[in-house]
């Protein structure tokens, strides 16, 4: 292996320090205290936008409402991923199937009781996305770790067996093709489309901020399924995990 | 609402386009038939009075993303339309994957929406859909180089993608926003400030990754000369615009004229060299979108109004005529089998006459042989260029652009066999079209008055005098070939140089 | 200043990224440094929200007084998914290249693909 070249190193590391100097002097001196700290919006702004919207968790009220566009382009991102993944592995053919080493019985046992815990903890995350932390991203990832614990534990076979491939891709599209609809809908009752449609509620309980409950469920739910639809196909293509 | 509702149908139409086999291509009729009809809706709109703004969701402008249907906006989104038929058309009897057709309604949409948007995080995101939508595209047929190619083209897009996200940091620590308009107003009130240039240098040094400039995009000419005709034809049309429209978005807020200048003048003239001696005909289309980028930078840089309109035009009509170039020299390569130019000169009887018409209007449109595409933007945008010296640079890139172009000459001079597809032949009209008829297309864009400079005399002497310079040192050069420096294009050196491009913006931002 | 010790480190971690997609050869760790390139700016963002004595956005009546700027941390929800989606499209490429090349060393498969490359370049 050679030895990458004398310039090379000096410019890397001279150009990339100076990189970081420039930034960090962009942040601190230019401006006493960072003049964005107070011209950035106050707290009765942001009580004025929760009050609006319903939900009380103001960055669920602003990425799932004000700032709807962003996230809805970025659950495209996330589909185009997973069709990606599978349209590559694909090509690559199936893997011969590769004798997985059985867990313990503890490590299964355990499987299967924490299973059921994980996959709720996951549901009560994205179903109180607006009222606490957490959200459709968030309470899917939790979910899909789930799986990913069972396919682990249990093996994929078994995991499989349960979420089938049809069902998996179905869901994993349909649920992409909702959240565009439920974008979209308003514009049947008259309203700008990707508004907030449902009435706002009271604010603290879950039946409050609208269509943002619609659209945590939705999210978490196309994260659940896209994350495992990742994980069978690299499991189909390569062998076990 | 238009502008929300057209990419928004892209997307419906993208993502039904996966559920369906047989009738994705039918899908994408439909979908170019709607986004028509929004489209000219939107045109009308303008056309009334003031270009149609719209807040995302109904909220107001601080908070939500503002879309703004400007002049400017509606032509880069009616390129993008234009190029999605020459595409449908043209890949209408490949056997082609849902996936594909999926990627496409993506990669329009996304356009539609960039074109549109005045809201940094916005376009941060779709600059990455972007981003992600055609490294697929060109790793679409899963060969070793494509994949090979289009890994270098997404990490050194997702570093210049962290750099602008950096930019939107030190925007939002600075402005408290991250709408354009709030951002411009807080500048001018206050233009010194350190934190403007910095923040420049970061924005304008991630989407110049994207942009086609010559020393942050060192991925393109192996990412665009080896993927499927198509998507070079969608890359250098389309894709590369839209880089160039953000950066001209940007170009309103930040003072960033001395700067883009130079680095038009360095891309135009450092493509130009690079495409003089590569003999892959597609290696040299790559070469010379790099180089064709210079003219738009040294439009927006210049300042003046007919300068930039002049830029924005030649944006089309590169969009065009590149994409047109693409198509022909694709079919030509496949039906030779290989896209060495001195092979495909040997086999040219076998190229079809279609190919062969459609390479010579490309030909002619880019090195600006009047009254095509390229002459009459270049006409527009040498209006506005008052310093002898920005003239001097955009006469020079034509000069270069003729020296590298008249290679090709032998190939369109022969007697062609054979036939081309009818959906082929009916791309190459579609976009041939558009390059021969563009003087009444530019009067959509660019306002009558400036347009009259595309029948002044001396804008006639300088094309055929560049052509004819071009000609002969093409003579002058053709059996003195040269070496040129490789190592660039490897992706370490790419990153390193894609950091001296940053340090290169944010010194000449000094001066601004 | 309450969030600038955040941005110190996330300037000094994208340097360390950027360091690593420079110099380090493999193509895994350069993916992983440019995964650490993206996660810094994602927490330099978030920093800058951060205010003294601040508490968390979620505001329930009675409200508190000052609480931490929501709006980079749920610009930052589109910047994450987007970057574990690059990641893992870029490690599927890496799989398929490592397939046909046997090896995850750029410069070994920079050599082989300029030795496949057309003599005419």
């Amino acid at each position: 292996m050679r030895r990458a070249p004398i310039g090379l190193i000096l410019a890397g590391f001279g150009l990339t320090a100076a990189f970081c100097v420039v930034v960090l002097l962009g942040f601190g001196f230019s401006a006493p205290q960072g003049a964005g700290v107070e011209r950035s919006p106050d707290v009765d702004r942001w009580i004025e936008v929760a009050r609006q919207t319903g939900a009380v968790n103001v960055v669920s009220a602003i990425y799932l409402d004000a700032r709807l566009f962003d996230t809805l382009l970025e659950v495209l991102v996330f589909a185009v991923a997973v069709l990606g993944v599978r349209f590559y592995l694909t090509a690559r053919g199936r893997a011969e199937p590769v004798e997985s080493i059985p867990e313990s019985s503890v490590v299964r046992v355990a499987a299967n009781i924490l299973l059921p815990l994980i996959l709720l903890v996951g549901i009560y995350i994205t179903v109180h996305g607006h009222i606490s932390p957490g959200g459709g991203f968030s309470g899917g990832v939790i979910a899909g770790s789930g799986l990913l614990l069972a396919a682990i534990a249990l093996g994929t076979d078994a995991v499989a067996a349960r979420f089938s491939r049809r069902l998996s891709d179905r869901l994993e599209w349909g649920a992409l093709l909702g959240i565009l609809l439920v974008a979209a809908v308003p514009i049947l009752f008259g309203r700008a489309p990707l508004s907030n449609l449902l009435p706002a509620g009271i604010p603290g309980r879950i039946g409050s901020g609208g269509s943002i409950l619609l659209y945590n469920g939705l999210i978490g739910l196309k994260v659940f399924i896209g994350s495992w639809v990742i994980v069978r196909h690299f499991v189909d293509h390569r062998g076990d995990i | 609402m238009g502008l929300i509702l057209l990419p928004l149908v892209r997307f419906l139409f993208g993502g039904l386009s996966i559920a369906s086999g047989r009738t994705s291509r039918l899908f994408g009729v439909l979908a170019l038939a709607v986004d028509a009809v929004l489209l000219a809706r939107l045109a009308l709109a303008l056309a009334g009075g003031a270009p149609s703004v719209l807040v995302v969701g109904g909220w107001d402008g601080g908070l939500g993303i503002t879309l703004v249907g400007d002049r400017i906006g509606l032509t880069f989104a009616a390129l993008a339309w234009g190029l999605g038929v020459a595409v449908v058309l043209y890949t209408w009897k490949d056997a082609l994957r849902p996936y594909f057709f999926m990627l496409l309604h993506l990669l329009i949409g996304a356009s539609y929406v960039l074109v549109f948007t005045r809201d940094l995080f916005n376009a941060y995101v779709i600059l990455e859909l972007l981003t992600l939508a055609s490294f697929l595209l060109v790793g679409y047929e899963r060969r070793p180089r494509q994949i090979w190619a289009s890994l270098r083209y997404l990490i050194l897009c997702s570093l210049g993608m962290s750099f602008f996200l950096l930019g939107i940091a030190v925007v939002y620590y600075h402005t408290g926003s991250l709408d354009l308009a709030e951002i411009s107003a807080q500048i001018a009130a206050d233009p010194g400030s350190a934190w403007v240039r910095l923040a420049a240098s970061l924005l304008i040094g991630g989407v110049a990754v994207k942009a086609g400039i010559f020393l942050f995009s060192l991925w393109l000419p192996a990412a665009h000369a080896r993927a499927m005709p198509a998507v070079s034809a969608l890359l250098s049309g389309l894709v590369i615009k839209m880089g160039v429209v953000q950066l001209f978005r940007l170009s309103e807020v930040f003072p960033v004229g001395l700067t883009f200048t130079v680095l038009g003048m360095t891309t135009g003239l450092l493509g130009i060299v690079y495409a003089v001696q590569t003999y892959d005909v597609k290696k040299l289309l790559a070469f010379s979108t790099l180089s064709q980028i210079g003219y738009l930078l040294i439009g927006f840089g210049a300042g003046t109004a007919a300068a930039r309109l002049g830029a924005l035009d030649y944006a089309v009509a590169h969009g065009l005529f590149k994409a047109l170039l693409f198509l022909a020299v694709g079919e030509a390569s496949r039906i030779v089998g290989t896209s060495d130019l001195r092979a495909l000169i040997l086999n040219r009887n076998s190229i079809p006459t279609a190919t062969r018409v459609a390479l010579i209007v490309g030909t002619l449109g880019i090195v600006g042989m009047p009254p095509l595409a390229g002459f009459a933007a270049k006409a527009v945008l040498g209006s506005g260029l008052h310093p002898t010296a920005f003239h001097a640079a955009v006469a020079l890139i034509s000069v270069g652009t003729a020296v590298s172009f008249a290679k090709i000459l032998p190939l369109l001079a022969a007697r062609s066999s054979g036939r081309s597809a009818w959906n082929h032949i009916a791309a190459y009209s579609w976009l041939g079209g558009g390059v021969v008829l563009f003087l009444p297309l530019s009067a959509a864009i660019v306002p009558r008055s400036l347009l009259s400079a595309t029948w002044q005399w001396p804008a006639y002497v300088e094309a055929f005098a560049a052509i004819l310079v071009g000609l002969g040192l093409h003579r002058l050069l053709r059996n003195r070939p040269f070496q040129l420096p490789r190592r660039i294009f490897c992706i370490e050196e790419g990153t390193l140089v894609v950091l001296a491009g940053f340090f290169l913006v944010y010194i000449l931002l000094q001066f601004a | 200043m309450a969030g600038l010790n955040g941005v110190t480190i996330s300037i000094l971690l994208f340097g360390i990224g950027l360091l690593g997609v420079i110099f380090r050869r493999d193509l895994v760790v350069k993916l992983l440094a440019l995964g650490l390139i993206n996660s810094a700016a994602i927490l330099c963002l978030v920093s800058l929200g951060a205010r003294p004595d601040g508490a968390p956005p979620i505001l329930v009546p009675p409200t508190a007084t000052a609480i931490v700027d929501p709006l980079p941390q749920a610009i930052v929800l589109s910047a994450i998914v987007i970057n574990f989606a690059i990641l893992a499209l870029a490690l599927v490429f890496v799989m398929l290249l490592v397939e046909r090349y046997h090896t995850t060393d750029s410069h070994r498969i920079e050599r082989e693909t300029a030795a496949e490359e057309e003599p005419w370049d």
